[in-house]
């Protein structure tokens, strides 16, 4: 019985890792562009097939395909900023039907080049840390939890340091009070959607040799982050964490003890008592809407 | 009479005249197609008169669900008969969207989008969790048809998807003359007001709560009602047919549409699914409809920011201005 | 739902005709057939969406059928022979839109049998098929009930077929005494379970209650765990999507478990134990071979050619091979022997000809009409089934098993385990 608690926690520190990935690219491109992308979980997507492309076909390296998937995914996010999110900024519902459609867009694509079925990605390596008989560690999955990690601290002290940094959070928290300091609001939006997307991806292209990649694995993340950002507090990052391991941790725990469907009633009972309880989330601030 | 007033009373007649005719110029399967499309209608319009109170939805299509599951289920279970149990069903909607308002209407704005969407999700997913009576995953299957009605000279076969299509168009045009009046009363001004001057319309004691709680039970129990429409049609209904994916595109067909006007939304209802249902699949594009559709979508907020009915507005200005001037000038 | 007699039928269909406005290309069904006419076969299956996988490759593998049967000369009617069709109308796995594209397959496309998935979209496709007296399969023998007079699942009656891998297990490894069942909860699992938990328990092994997850599920490490903890000999991955098999088995083997693992399926097998190990995946049992298996090579096998079919499949559309790809087209093979008996292509004659002796000809071998005790009509086709194991990294047909027979020695405890899960026919 202890072993297996200590071996869903381990389960719940993995998901907590890709989900507060997701989660925070999301609060980070509604914070400062005010709308929801819908397609975030197709970003996600994009990451995974990066890998199928570039490690599983081609053979590069792993953690060179994993970086090739962040800066490309990051691309991606600026290309959405340039073509929907800009031109729509002062049209939030705008914005969330031009993600709606720029999300079949892609999963259509994606079809279309790789097929409807799943994919294989080939283990980047097998080891396995034995904590005890039945509490193991695959390395691959201690990947997604350092990338998680070390990406989350990267941007926190990009936020916290740098005058980019600086001027994102200004622009998120008071947009018109930004610009009188001069910042130039469409270089942080710009800056934010590469952030955003790039967290995004980079979750995918670390869990794609552990999940399974099919085009339409957005769908199931993104209901999940939706959860994680509302218990969370829309406008806060470091909520954002928070709520993606205390979802992860009751969600795990629920799943091995009582049974998936349940997990999953219980997780949107949560979001919506603290939408009754605390609105603004359990570490949000201000109302954005 | 004045004569714009003629010409509107001859737009109306010219629109129920091509209402009645239009199944008879279409193939049988674009006909099913007309069947779901009037149902649809129906689900957007009710759409729309919550989000005249300002607020978004996730969970409406679910709501439709909820009528749609009532009405099977009081039939099947209870033995109510058909006609009496869709109302049963409709009001149930109604019922539950009451529930449920005492939670959601904590919230506004993005909260009140994402509140909706879980409480919705829940449904969901109790109906998928509880076999009995839910039917789980599955559903409910064998859900008996609008009876056949009999009046001795004509029989009238409601598996037919014109006898059908007249059936559904008469609720709905009712639907659509209450969801009207509603509008034009002094509620629905109230709904306007709720919207654009919140604080103000509650100082000046207006109970801002009770009326959004109306706006929802009433726009619940329209979408209930389209639900039961859909489910003594096709004779079945589970979990995936209310899910976030059919929600989507209620929400598409209302953002493109546009809500300002209450044909808006029923355009974009009808050019949308005309175009994915109909155009697309003639063109053969099997794999690739989801991307012309998705880039289609993209294309109409980036270039019609105000939506079809501003298209529609314009063109009946200038009627106004070239085509009834310039008579009225000739006579 | 009412039983039309064909006269019933008739008359339907010459209003529907009549009701028909003149300059619409939508002929009837033709009652007789012209020298070297193509007949169309629709296929109304999810082509886009989640569920594309259950019929994309399906209409691929059908594509290949066609060409492979025209090379040869085509359908033979009264000594004619006539070129095959393909018309596909996707159904995204929404009953409303199953209905539509049953009625332009049938009414307007003129298609002569129409073949499905099934699942939540028959019951939108029930009707039209009812008033038509059009021939419909499916793959999912749920589907089937007593008003289904014109419904066959003739390729994979599953899950029943689930019983000859435990089965082989038992006869093998009589040692192995305990199972847990892990399983998508939905109506591809639960029948399953049901079918899984019979066999066990005929088998003398001891069931641990199944552990259910939502089809919605990214991360499978914490059904792993759970299984793991409960010590089974046997663990069960039931009947999931393969995007759930994987992972499964992947967690399987990290969280270091050593017994024995069955599945339903194991698409894409060579990728798994590129994922753990051949020593893991060693003595792995299944349900479906890769058609390039030897065993299929013999004269009981109705499939024509398998192995070119599947190095045909596999070159034109790599890495999409599963169940789906060949069955389809073998529910055509069927088809096709049935209307060149019946030397008519009219769906009344060809489901006549099908049934008539109580036997047909299923890919696995001649095989039986049967199914009334479960699905309360004898329209499943069900005969053998092939055990697929792995060994030394290959997966090969072991045995093929004869249903039929299992059944007439536990069709009750299967009785008994649908009936529990509210799977019989006349519970639904």
């Amino acid at each position: 019985m202890i072993e297996l608690l200590l071996q869903t926690g381990l389960n719940a520190l993995f998901a907590a890792a890709y989900l507060s990935l997701v989660a925070v690219g999301l609060v980070l491109i509604f914070g400062v562009m005010g709308v929801i992308n819908f397609a975030h979980g197709e970003l996600f997507m994009l990451g995974a097939y990066v890998v199928v492309a570039l490690y599983t076909n081609l053979q590069m390296p792993f953690f060179l395909v994993v970086a090739i998937g962040l800066i490309f995914v990051g691309l991606v996010g600026i290309l959405m900023e340039m073509t929907m999110f800009h031109p729509l900024k002062d049209n939030p519902l705008g914005g969330l039907v031009a993600s709606i459609g720029f999300l079949m867009v892609i999963q259509a694509l994606i079809i279309l080049g790789f097929g409807v079925r799943m994919e294989h990605v080939p283990p980047v390596t097998q080891d396995v840390i034995v904590i005890s008989e039945k509490v193991r560690l695959p390395v691959q999955r201690l990947f997604v939890i350092l990338s998680a990690l070390v990406c989350l601290s990267a941007l926190w002290l990009f936020l916290k340091r740098t005058k980019f940094g600086w001027a994102l959070r200004a622009s998120a928290q008071d947009p018109e009070a930004a610009m009188l300091q001069g910042i130039s609001t469409r270089t942080v939006s710009i800056i934010a959607l590469f952030i955003g997307a790039a967290l995004a991806g980079v979750a995918g292209s670390v869990a794609a040799p552990v999940i399974s990649i099919s085009p339409v694995i957005g769908h199931s993340v993104i209901v999940s982050a939706f959860i994680v950002i509302i218990v969370g507090g829309i406008g806060s990052l470091e909520g954002a964490v928070l709520a993606s391991a205390t979802y992860a941790f009751i969600h795990t725990v629920i799943t091995t003890f009582v049974d998936g469907v349940i997990a999953d009633i219980v997780g949107l009972s949560l979001m919506l008592m603290v939408l009754i309880i605390k609105p603004t989330g359990m570490f949000g601030t201000q109302d954005r809407v | 009479m004045s004569k714009p007033k003629l010409l509107i009373l001859f737009s109306f007649l010219l629109l129920a005249v091509i209402l009645i005719v239009l199944p008879h110029g279409l193939s049988y399967s674009q006909r099913e197609i007309l069947v779901f499309l009037t149902i649809n209608i129906l689900v957007v319009s009710s759409y729309r008169l919550l989000t005249l109170t300002g607020e978004w939805s996730l969970g409406h299509i679910v709501m439709m669900g909820v009528g749609a599951y009532g009405s099977a289920l009081y039939t099947k279970e209870l033995g109510v008969p058909v006609p009496i149990s869709m109302v049963l069903g409709a009001l149930t909607a109604g019922i539950i969207a009451w529930g449920l308002s005492f939670p959601l209407f904590r919230m506004k704005g993005f909260y009140f989008l994402i509140g909706s969407f879980a409480a919705g999700e829940i449904i969901r997913l109790l109906w998928k969790r509880f076999r009995d009576p839910f039917g789980g995953p599955k559903g409910i299957k064998r859900i008996d048809p609008f009876p056949d009605i009999d009046l001795g000279f004509v029989r009238i076969d409601f598996f037919d998807p014109v006898n059908y299509y007249y059936f559904a168009l008469i609720i709905v045009v009712l639907c659509l003359v209450i969801l009207w009046r509603i509008e034009k009363s002094m509620i629905g001004l109230t709904f306007h007001a709720v919207h654009w001057q919140d604080k103000l319309a509650e100082s000046t004691g207006v109970n801002v709560r009770a009326y959004r709680t109306l706006a929802l039970v009433i726009s619940a129990t329209f979408a209930g009602l389209a639900g039961t429409l859909l489910a003594h049609y096709i004779g079945t209904v589970n979990p995936n047919v209310f899910d976030i994916e059919q929600m989507v595109f209620v929400l598409t067909w209302a953002i493109v549409g546009g809500t300002t006007t209450i044909y808006g939304p029923i355009i974009g209802c009808i050019i949308l699914t005309a175009l994915n249902e109909i155009v697309l699949r003639e063109m053969g594009l099997e794999q690739g409809r989801p991307l012309v559709y998705g880039l289609i979508l993209i294309a109409s907020v980036l270039f019609m920011p105000k939506g079809l009915e501003d298209v529609v507005k314009k063109v009946i200005d200038w009627i106004k201005l070239h085509v009834l001037t310039g008579r009225i000038k000739n006579v | 739902m009412k039983n039309f007699s064909s006269q019933t039928k008739r008359e339907f269909l010459k209003r529907m005709a009549a009701t028909i406005s003149a300059g619409m290309v939508m002929g009837l069904p033709k009652m007789t057939l012209a020298a070297g006419e193509t007949i169309k076969i629709g296929f109304l299956a999810p082509l886009t969406g989640p569920v594309a996988a259950w019929g994309k490759p399906g209409l691929d593998g059908c594509q290949i059928w066609a060409e492979r049967i025209n090379a040869a000369g085509g359908i033979q009617i009264n000594g004619e022979s006539h070129p095959v069709e393909f018309i596909g109308y996707d159904n995204e796995y929404d009953p409303a839109k199953a209905r539509a594209g049953a009625s332009k397959l049938v009414i307007e496309d003129g298609v002569k049998f129409v073949m499905m998935l099934g699942g939540d979209t028959w019951p939108g496709a029930q009707p039209v098929a009812d008033r038509t007296g059009m021939l419909f399969s499916t793959l999912l023998p749920s589907d089937l009930g007593p008003d289904t007079s014109t419904l066959i699942a003739p390729a994979e009656v599953h899950p029943i077929y689930n019983v000859t891998g435990v089965q082989w297990l038992a006869e093998n490894h009589p040692d192995l005494k305990s199972a847990v069942i892990c399983a998508q909860d939905d109506a591809l699992g639960i029948p399953s379970v049901a079918t899984y938990l019979a066999a066990f328990e005929a088998a003398g092994i001891a069931n641990e209650d199944p552990i259910l997850f939502d089809a919605a599920t990214t991360d499978f490490a914490p059904i792993v765990s759970r299984m793991i903890s409960l010590n089974t000999d046997i663990i069960c991955l039931d009947t999931c999507y393969t995007e759930f098999v994987h992972p499964l088995v992947e967690q399987l083997f990290q969280q270091g478990y050593e017994g024995t693992v069955i599945s339903c399926t194991a698409d894409f097998y060579q990728q798994m134990i590129e994922k753990t190990s051949a020593e893991f995946m060693e003595g792995f049992i299944f349900q479906f071979p890769d058609f390039d298996d030897p065993a299929l090579e013999q004269d009981f096998i109705n499939f024509e050619d398998p192995g070119g079919f599947f190095a045909e499949y596999n070159n034109r559309h790599p890495g999409e091979w599963g169940a789906v790809s060949w069955e389809y087209a073998s529910i055509m093979d069927l088809w096709k022997w049935a209307a060149e008996k019946a030397n008519s292509i009219e769906p009344g004659d060809v489901l006549t000809s099908m049934l008539e002796s109580g036997m047909g000809e299923h890919a696995f071998g001649t095989a039986d009409w049967w199914g009334k005790d479960l699905f309360g009509i004898d329209q499943a086709l069900v005969g053998n089934w092939p055990v697929v194991v792995v060994n030394d990294g290959k997966a090969r047909i072991q045995e093929y098993k004869w249903i039929p027979g299992w059944y007439e020695e536990h069709g009750e405890i299967l009785k008994k385990y649908f009936t529990e899960y509210n799977i019989m026919w006349d519970q639904r």
